[in-house]
């Protein structure tokens, strides 16, 4: 504060930055209470994708525990060597949400025909299909829970961004211009007085040296009489 | 005194009728079910398999030890009958075998393309075929174009020939192809021949129809249908194959009634329950082949069937038993006759 000029410009350029930073606060503060709407939504989508991943995930193990247990592990080794090393495919691209900006994993489906497997139909049997398909629907699903949480994860950066970026605002820079303006405003009052004063001392001189004068006039007059 | 043809018949039969015996009785299953893991392990170290198990039990432990325990001893089975046994019923046995062979082949070409470790491979072979586990240690060790070579002359050398231009999933069903063709093509002039070559087109038959109603379960279309129907079939032969995966899943069922295997099937359950359900029917139909014909080929394979669906049981109860998989669910997958 010790390098504010208090100066009327000074004044009226706080003043304007207080109006600005105080519309910039509110507008944060209705940019956060959407956000958190936002996240709130999609909270809500992310439960039902997680909760749908687990019960996939669920049912992959028991589908893999049988087809080991009918088919036998070597039997279940020998496919993943075929097949489980081949990784998914997808792009990602970007949306906007409310100025966020988070991923959309466009990913080609990774569940296949049992055809299009890289592994033979005739050595092969229904259980280990089973097992196969309930691994692909599982990596479908971490594809599209990946995609969710780092949503989720970039709202939660953004909304707690935000806040702080509120709660300075709101308790920290308008406060201490409002402090600074009224400290201007406080130093150019006391200028004010201080003028009005030396101005009446002056007047007071003045008037004071017009009746000594005017005092003198009279007196030489009287004696030139 | 048995003398001429049936005479070298007897001597194996014979030998496979002690071997029979001490398979596990189907009643023991029952009792295995009610047993926890250790028990299971337990009760197989009194009997054939305790040899094998001691034999590996430095290297694996839990469900992995029962497993390859299981293979090993099922491989040491087939081996000793093809070492009792002689003439025809020799050749026939290492032919039938051979599906072991391939089964092994397809595992390496498997590991090599997924660039898996040597250990890994081997880990999936099971040497029940012709070939030792030696060939194949040999062979793991190979560049894949090298593994192509060693197979020049046999049969399997064309679709091997394609490996690296063709997915691996084409070249497996081609080799399975092949080596069901070479048996079924054969023109039996004797019955002992007939039987076997009946024998492995019922094989035939069952694999088309478990092929057939898996695809049709996916939405496959007709023609790749047919593509992976092996021909030769008992009663299934490819233009039947044609017409069935063509039909609708209510008309396919329906005439579906009439075929030797299509006995007490039930459509309803999982699919996976209807292959062990086909696998029953293969298994019944072979044992009534083979009490009519007690001196051929055909009650050694039913002994070769038998163990290796006692193998199979065995393994479900133990990965089932590991994996808390319930009984119910255990006891829809063995096939207990």
């Amino acid at each position: 504060m010790a390098e504010v000029q208090p100066t009327r410009m000074e004044l009226i350029k706080l003043r304007r930055r207080i109006a600005m930073a105080t519309r910039g606060h509110s507008l944060l503060k209705m940019k956060r209470d959407g956000l958190i709407m936002e996240f709130r939504e999609i909270l809500e989508e992310a439960k039902e994708v997680i909760g749908s991943m687990i019960e996939k995930y669920e049912k992959a193990q028991q589908k893999i525990a049988l087809a080991i247990a009918v088919d036998g592990a070597m039997a279940v080794k020998a496919i993943s060597l075929a097949c489980c090393r081949i990784p998914p495919t997808f792009t990602i691209k970007r949306k906007s949400i409310m100025g966020v900006v988070v991923p959309v994993i466009k990913r080609e489906k990774v569940r296949k025909k049992v055809i299009d497997r890289d592994y033979g139909v005739l050595s092969t049997t229904a259980r280990i299909d089973e097992a196969v398909a309930a691994y692909e629907e599982l990596i479908d699903a971490i594809l599209e829970v990946a995609e969710i949480e780092t949503t989720l994860r970039r709202l939660i950066e953004e909304i707690d961004r935000t806040k702080r970026r509120v709660n300075a605002l709101e308790f920290r820079v308008i406060p201490s211009m409002e402090e600074t303006a009224r400290f201007i405003t406080f130093k150019l009052e006391e200028m004010d007085r201080e003028t009005i004063i030396k101005l009446k001392h002056l007047k007071a001189k003045m008037a004071r040296r017009e009746a000594e004068e005017a005092r003198k006039a009279e007196a030489e007059a009287k004696a030139a009489a | 005194m048995l003398i001429g043809k049936n005479a070298t018949w007897a001597y194996i039969v014979a030998r496979t009728k002690v071997m029979k015996r001490k398979l596990i009785p189907k009643e023991e299953f029952r009792k295995l079910l009610n047993m926890e893991f250790n028990e299971i392990v337990r009760y197989l170290e009194e009997t054939e398999y305790k040899k094998e198990i001691d034999e590996l039990a430095y290297r694996y432990s839990g469900p992995r030890l029962l497993d390859y325990a299981l293979y090993l001893n099922l491989s040491r089975t087939y081996s000793k009958i093809v070492r009792v046994s002689f003439g025809l019923a020799k050749e026939l046995l290492i032919q039938y075998l051979r599906k072991w062979d391939i089964w092994n082949l397809i595992n390496i070409l498997r590991g090599k393309v997924a660039n898996a470790t040597p250990e890994e491979i081997e880990e999936t072979i099971v040497a029940a075929g012709e070939r030792d586990l030696e060939f194949y240690k040999n062979l793991i060790m190979k560049e894949p174009e090298e593994i192509v070579k060693a197979f020049e002359g046999t049969p399997y050398n064309e679709p091997l020939s394609k490996y690296g231009t063709v997915p691996i999933s084409e070249i497996e069903d081609e080799l399975f192809k092949i080596y069901y063709t070479e048996i079924t093509k054969l023109k039996p002039a004797e019955l002992s021949l007939k039987l076997f070559v009946d024998f492995v087109k019922m094989e035939v038959d069952i694999k088309n129809i478990k092929t057939i109603l898996r695809l049709k379960v996916e939405d496959v279309s007709a023609e790749e249908i047919v593509n992976k129907i092996i021909p030769n079939g008992y009663e299934l032969s490819v233009d039947e194959a044609r017409k069935l995966a063509a039909m609708s899943w209510d008309e396919l069922t329906k005439s579906l009634e009439g075929y030797w295997f299509w006995k007490g099937v039930e459509i309803e359950k999982e699919f996976s329950t209807i292959e062990v359900e086909f696998d029953k029917a293969w298994i019944e139909a072979i044992a009534r082949k083979a009490s009519n014909y007690p001196l051929s080929i055909l009650p050694v394979l039913q002994y070769m069937v038998l163990k290796k669906v006692e193998v199979d049981n065995l393994r479900i109860l133990g990965w089932g038993k590991w994996q808390n998989i319930p009984n119910e669910e255990i006891e829809r997958q063995l096939v207990i006759l």
